[in-house]
């Protein structure tokens, strides 16, 4: 039987798969430390309202959602594993609201490039449910895409300032995207379509309030 | 006899109020004090519910109360089912379970309720959805047909200890000797998946409890109002006469609105009760998508027997049917597939066997064409198989197969929706055929057209297809049709209307037999407070079975009104005729008296009456079928699709329709043009797509595509062949579902046809453009 498109997207496991990396332009130990400051991945990931460890190993955190016509408050729990700083952990994600919930388990990597730089791989897979899946899921990619791509350029004009503010010894100042600024860069590239699936190898099928939930909660706080 | 009304293609009655925007629909109902309901519905497809916290939402200002199973005590209760098992059948297996109105303890589909507020206003109780607080436990979903029957597969009803709703085998002749004898045998798998019933009118409910009168009124744009009222009634313990269903102007229905025990149905009722207010609720499109039952999901594996000439000796299917998360309509929609897969054909030995699957989707209940599509689209495809096998033409392979007019009726062997034997009662099948065939010039487009547009490049189809409609079933229906002082008629019937034309095709045959113009019969259809006798609109049965009461109540009314007229004229009956609204004595027109005044005179104030004698010029019938009628057809359609994008036009669209005697061409050709609309929709751009996980990924209209006014065929001809049906007086058959039957069969053949330097083989539907690039570029391989 031959499937629809969306049907044929998520036939591998019956989730989304959550595949991407991305290539920081400063040394691992600089980008560990970067995530353990709230300042930096609040300017990355507008919409978060609260994250709070509750034991070793657990957080809870809230956010504000939108994927398209989709939007809401989210509340999200975090549970980390494996985890051998600076260079991998394992994320298992559970987040809930009235745009629906989304489940996950990720694995993170961070490599040493050699020439000051640094790889950073992600991959998982996302089940997500609710108004999310059921009006959200044309937008979802291109949105989750983009989002994605915003939140690392912030993060790496981020990176830049800190190591620029190490060498001048100096405190490092950020200037975080507001949530319209964010929002209109995202609007932006939608308009564009830049991100139609092009790339059959990576079904870059990102679920925002996975991996930024994911992201932001193992190392905010830590 | 006065002027022949039956047959006339006149313009609707209904049109002015309706396109001048002055009917009500149920969201048009505004009470006084009254306050809107919203329901929370589950994410998950399948989950233990561990607890629901509503006491943040409670407290919202203007939030009245809210409600989860546990708060309805022991008014929380399942079913009863709608619709009963197929215990006529032998050896039938059937496991009900029956809806629950809201969830209690397990969730088992997504959209599920499982909480409603109850507010000032819908934004209020929208918002206060947000402040319940949901743990739910998710368990492993089950969507796929043969997976959920596999052992280990999560279990949707734990103490049933499987997955298998249903069991049922039919056999007439015996297959497995006929495929012996066979010079050919063809085996083919056939996937045919869902689509939403996409009223443009969404469901609505409004609930009003009169404490001081004990009386229940409703206004719901349900199929169903008078099996509506009965459950409420007997739900709440009130007798049958306290509760008065109102089914107002309704925006299409389709079939799923024939649902009567869904949670506003159950909940809603109860609730007004207790809080003694007004409660409105009105599904908004994407809530459709996850509230309201769908159909067509089934998977059909089938074998055809036949000589080397192409004569079918044998017919075999077994088939998976998806019901949903539970089965509250019984077997309706799989039994239709059992006595629609012969179809037009003279087939000796056929099997049909149904494997009835609980899965954690949406339940399913009938959508226009229920179950006969599947049975229709299976037969067609086979026999287009075979034509390329045995090397004859998509119409040559069809003639030599069709029941001929000397064979009805013409038994099949095979029980349906009804629980009878499924007994086709008239026909023309040969002439059908014949009559598509000549309309679309089929040999002039395939020895002339064809071969010149593709050489120029152009990728052009075209498709034949047969079908039966399998239209009236019983029980009955009823209707009482009174003439009252003023001369004018009032018509009452049980069922209810959703855009069909009742309210002029009844005032027709009213019209016909008691002598009045057409637009002074007023018809009150659907509302249980003029009359609450009958079953429900659905199996394109107003028409025939409500119709024939109503054709019997107005023949009594006539003949009332001749036999007062008589002796008021002093004039033997035979000499008398009725017409423009007066008896008068045909030889002497001046001697007469109107129907007013014999209205008047058949109502006495004083004095004394004929013992016998019921008052007012008033009657009231029924009618109940043995058996349903059969409408029959052909479909020819030419398709030009595009070879790049596979973007499909049709270019031209016959069908031919045999559907008894016509009570008004006009609306005749609406409802066959609304079914192939439909049917297109179904074909090409209509599906419900369900993940893994029981999610539904395309709930909105965004998503999912309805065809539009673009997607229609360039030339849609109309072809009508009438052989009166001998089951009733009027000599009617349905055809509200005959669009939506044959089409997806139709547009199949004619994509096979148009891409046939491809050779690809379609064996499924609905079809998609991107359907069709995967088929093409796997074919390539």
């Amino acid at each position: 039987m031959f499937l629809s498109i969306p049907e044929r997207n998520k036939k591998k496991g019956n989730g989304m798969n959550l595949e991407g990396e991305h290539i920081f332009n400063g040394p691992r130990e600089e980008v560990w430390a970067m995530f353990y400051d709230p300042n930096v991945l609040a300017s990355a990931l507008p919409g978060t309202q609260s994250l709070n460890l509750v034991d070793n190993n657990t957080y809870e955190g809230a956010m504000f959602v939108r994927v398209g016509p989709v939007s809401g408050a989210f509340t999200g729990k975090l549970v980390i594993s494996d985890d051998v700083p600076p260079e991998s952990c394992t994320l298992t994600v559970d987040g809930k609201g009235a745009p629906g919930f989304a489940k996950g388990v990720g694995h993170v990597k961070f490599a040493d490039m050699g020439d000051g730089k640094t790889h950073m791989t992600y991959d998982g897979e996302v089940q997500i449910g609710g108004m999310l899946a059921s009006v959200g899921q044309r937008m979802l990619d291109s949105v989750s895409k983009s989002m994605i791509k915003t939140a690392f350029e912030s993060l790496d004009k981020a990176l830049q300032e800190r190591v620029a503010a190490k060498a001048e010894g100096r405190a490092a100042e950020y200037k975080p995207p507001t949530e319209t600024e964010f929002a209109a860069a995202v609007a932006k590239d939608m308009g564009k379509s830049v991100f139609e699936i092009a790339e059959v190898r990576m079904v870059l099928y990102v679920v925002p309030i996975a991996i930024i939930l994911a992201i932001l909660g193992y190392f905010f706080w830590r | 006899m006065s002027t022949k009304v039956i047959g006339q293609r006149i313009k609707r009655n209904e049109d002015p109020q309706l396109l001048t925007g002055q009917a009500l629909f149920t969201d048009d109902v505004q009470l006084s004090g009254m306050v809107h309901a919203a329901f929370l519905r589950s994410d998950h497809a399948h989950a233990m519910i561990k607890s629901i916290d509503t006491s943040v939402a409670k407290k919202r200002p203007g939030v009245l109360a809210v409600y989860t199973a546990e708060d309805f005590g022991d008014y929380w209760h399942v079913g009863p089912l709608q619709v009963p098992p197929p215990l006529a059948i032998p050896g039938a297996v059937f496991n009900a379970r029956p809806l629950p109105p809201i969830a209690k303890d397990k969730v088992r589909f997504s959209g599920e309720p499982l909480a409603v507020v109850i507010a000032e206003s819908r934004y209020i109780a929208e918002d206060a959805l947000a402040d319940i607080l949901v743990e739910l436990e998710p368990l492993k979903a089950i969507t796929n047909l043969e997976k959920a029957l596999e052992p280990g597969a999560p279990l949707l009803h734990d103490d049933l200890g499987t997955n298998l709703a249903a069991d049922v085998r039919q056999e007439h002749g015996n297959y497995a000797e006929a495929s012996a004898k066979a010079d050919v045998v063809i085996k083919r798998r056939f996937h045919i998946d869902r689509g939403a019933a996409a009223a443009m009118e969404n469901r609505g409910f409004v609930v009003d409890w009169d404490k001081r009168s004990r009386q229940m009124n409703v206004w719901s744009n349900c199929q169903a109002p008078i099996p509506l009222r009965n459950t409420i009634a007997a739900n709440l313990g009130l007798t049958a006469s306290q509760v008065r269903v109102i089914t107002p102007f309704v925006g299409g229905g389709f079939g799923p609105k024939i649902m009567t025990s869904q949670a506003e149905d159950v909940l809603l009722p109860w609730i007004a009760m207790r809080l003694e207010r007004p409660i409105k609720w009105i599904e908004d499109r994407r809530e459709n998508f996850l509230a309201t039952t769908s159909e067509r999901d089934q998977i059909h594996d089938v074998e055809i027997a036949l000589t080397k000439d192409g004569k079918i000796l044998g017919f075999s299917d077994t088939f998976y049917h998806n019901t949903g998360a539970y089965d509250p309509y019984g077997m309706t929609v799989p039994l239709n597939t059992h006595t629609h897969t012969t179809g037009s054909y003279d087939i000796a030995n056929f099997f049909t066997r149904v494997i009835m699957v609980f899965t954690n989707t949406m339940i399913v209940t009938p959508v226009r064409g229920a179950g006969r599509m599947y049975g229709v689209y299976i037969m067609e495809r086979m026999l287009d198989i075979a034509a390329k096998q045995l090397k004859l033409s998509p119409v040559e392979i069809r003639q030599r197969n069709l029941i001929q007019s000397n064979q009805f009726p013409y038994k099949t062997g095979i029980i349906g929706q009804d629980f009878v034997e499924n007994i086709l009662d008239s026909g023309n099948y040969p002439a059908t055929l014949q009559k598509a065939v000549e309309m679309i010039e089929y040999d002039k487009f395939v020895k002339e057209e064809q071969p010149r547009l593709r050489a120029e490049g152009k990728k052009v189809g075209i498709g034949v297809v047969c079908f039966v409609e399998g239209t009236a079933v019983g029980p009955y229906e009823g209707a009482r049709v009174n003439v009252d002082g003023t001369g004018k008629v009032t018509v009452v019937t049980g069922i209810s209307s959703q855009g069909q034309g009742h309210f002029t095709s009844f005032a027709q045959l009213v019209a016909e037999q008691v002598g009045v113009k057409v637009g002074d019969v007023r018809v009150i259809t659907g509302d249980t407070g003029h009359f609450h006798w009958g079953a429900g609109t659905f199996a394109s049965r107003g028409a025939t079975v409500a119709g024939n009461a109503i054709y019997t109540a107005a023949t009594k009314v006539r003949n009332k009104a001749l036999d007062l007229a008589s002796k008021v004229l002093e004039t033997p009956l035979e000499e008398l005729e009725i017409e423009d609204g007066v008896v008068r004595v045909a030889d002497i027109p001046q001697k007469s008296i109107s129907l007013g005044e014999l209205a008047t005179r058949a109502n006495p104030m004083r004095g004394t009456i004929d013992p016998n004698m019921e008052p007012g010029l008033e009657a009231t019938a029924f009618y109940g079928p043995p058996h349903g009628a059969t409408g029959q057809g052909a479909v020819a359609m030419i398709v030009d699709v595009d070879p790049e994008t596979y973007a499909v036009k049709i270019k031209r669209f016959v069908i031919v329709h045999d559907c008894g005697t016509v009570i008004n061409p006009l609306i005749l050709d609406g409802q066959i043009q609304g079914g192939v609309s439909m049917g297109i929709g179904n074909s090409y751009y209509e599906q419900i797509i369900y993940d893994g996980h029981g999610q539904v990924m395309n709930a909105s209209l965004m998503d999912y595509l309805l065809p539009l006014s673009t997607d229609m065929p360039l030339k849609m001809e109309l072809g009508h062949i009438s052989t009166p049906s001998p089951l009733n007086p009027l000599g009617a058959k349905g055809v509200g579902e005959a669009g939506a039957i044959p089409t997806p069969a139709a547009f199949a053949q004619a994509m096979e046809n148009a891409l046939a330097d491809e050779k690809i083989e379609i064996l499924q539907s609905p079809l998609s453009q991107s359907i069709m690039w995967q088929m093409v570029q796997e074919k390539r391989k």
